[in-house]
Order: C-alpha cells, then structure tokens, then sequence
C-alpha cells in the first residue's frame, strides 16, 4: 500500500501544522523552565 | 472460465494470491504487535512487551519489502503509539479514581506520588471522593478518563483497520490532546508547590517520565496531510 505525493494545499497545512507545535512545545518548555526556576528558588 | 482477479503481477501469481498473503502477513505482524501493545499498556509488564512490539514491527516491515500490500509503517507506529499512550493514561488514573483504596493502588501511585508528584502522596485518600488531592487534578482525570482516553483507543483501533472514522477520530483525540496538556501543565505549574514539595525527583524526573505522553500531538501534521483515500470508509 504505497502513499501518494502529497497536495500543494496539503502541503502548506502540514507546514502551518508544524509551525503551530513548535508554538505548543514553546509553551510547554516555558512551563519546564519556570518549574526549573522555582526549583532553584524554594525549598523542594 | 478465467476469474478477472486471475491477473498475473510480478513474482505473484494473481491478485487473489497476492491479497491472501498480504492478509496473512498483517496479521501475522498485528499478533505479535498486539500483544506487545497489550503488555506495554500495563505499564509494569512494559519490558515484557517491548521485544514483542519490535518483532510485530519487524515481520510488517519484511511484508512490505517483499511488495506484499500491507499497512503503511507510519500508520502502524502511530495507531499503536496512541493506543499504548491511552491505555497507560487509562490505567493510572482509574485505579487513583475508583480503585484508591486498593493496595495495588497505595503502593503504585503512592511510589509514584513520593518520587515525582507529591499530588499522589500529600493527604492522599483524605478527600471525600479519595484518591490524588492535588488541586485540579481529580477535574481532569474525570474529564480525560471517560471522554478522551477511552475514545482514543477505540480510535486507534479503527485507525489501525484503515478505517476512514478512525483516521477521522484519531484526529479528533490528538486535538483533545494538546488541550489536555496545555491546561494540564498550566496546573502543575501554578500548584508546583504543593506537586514538588518533599518528592525525591523534584521537576526533571516528572518531565521526563511524561514527555512520552506529551508526544502523540506530533502526529497531527502526519494525520492532516495523509492521503485520506488510503482509509476506507
């Protein structure tokens, strides 16, 4: 079962579908780091 | 009188022949891959299951070298990864919310609990409806439980037939999965003093024991764009 090429309209919504995780994965890494940070800062 | 299927491709004698063996080789890897997927779903047994995974994935691979007409490779990987990723989700959080009392439940999530999330250890099994105490936490392991986790296995499963309600529910539990984590990580953060305070591996253990579930989202871009004519209705 080969997959077949891809469409241009495909294409681009992949592309705004990558570029919408990468805001997502932002956003959770931001959370990590002010976890990181208050773990610097208090007493864990 | 000549069969119309009676058509001869390649090394294949006919497309009959060539559909038997196709069948035959995908359930022959789906065997091995499903129980793999069901040992791995335990979470404790997950060692167990791995090897078995790997051998499913490793027969459907052969099948498709050998041009027999099987599933597509990222089709497999990722029905199977939502289902494991549900099934592990599904397995901790009902046991904190029907079955806290258990003793399964008291050593599993309260080890957890002591590790990584004090939600599973701090006046664990002192609220009215028992289980995790965290603030939040019981809210969204009703919400996810019944409604995304459950749906996200059935999902998987039609995803995995090639079916196109699977593909198009697939899609569906993948977007309930960036809400899910983005409110949920939103509630670790701001409750991270009563989840770290006390726990052996505040932060980085609790990261990356989760970063496995936070993946499945990754297939969307993959479950957009897909040639959907590959999935039957």
């Amino acid at each position: 079962m080969k997959e077949q090429p891809i469409s241009e309209q495909d294409r681009r919504r992949r592309k705004a579908l990558i570029a919408f995780q990468i805001v997502c994965y932002g956003y959770l890494l931001t959370m990590f780091l002010i976890q990181m940070y208050m773990y610097s800062v208090r007493d864990w | 009188m000549m069969n119309t299927n009676t058509l001869t491709m390649g090394g294949m004698t006919n497309l009959d022949d060539h559909h038997l063996r196709s069948r035959q080789a995908q359930w022959q890897a789906d065997k091995w891959m499903m129980v793999g997927a069901l040992f791995l779903g335990t979470a404790v047994f997950g060692l167990i299951g791995f090897p078995l995974f790997l051998r499913g994935l490793a027969l459907q691979i052969k099948a498709q070298r050998q041009g027999l007409s099987v599933r597509p490779t990222m089709v497999t990987l990722i029905g199977y990864l939502v289902a494991i990723d549900a099934a592990l989700n599904s397995i901790g959080w009902a046991l904190d919310l029907v079955a806290h009392h258990t003793l399964l439940a008291r050593v599993f999530l309260m080890a957890w609990g002591n590790m990584f999330d004090a939600g599973y250890f701090w006046h664990y099994n002192e609220l009215w409806i028992g289980g995790a105490t965290a603030p939040g936490e019981k809210g969204w392991e009703i919400a996810l439980l019944p409604v995304v986790f459950c749906m996200r296995i059935a999902a998987a499963i039609g995803f995995l037939q090639m079916k196109r309600w699977g593909q198009q529910w697939l899609i569906i539990t993948c977007w309930f999965g960036v809400v899910a984590w983005v409110g949920y990580i939103a509630n670790m953060t701001i409750f991270a003093d009563v989840r770290y305070t006390g726990v052996v591996f505040p932060v980085i253990g609790w990261w990356l024991y989760d970063i496995f579930y936070i993946t499945p989202f990754l297939a969307l871009p993959y479950l957009h764009s897909v040639n959907r004519e590959i999935f039957t209705d």
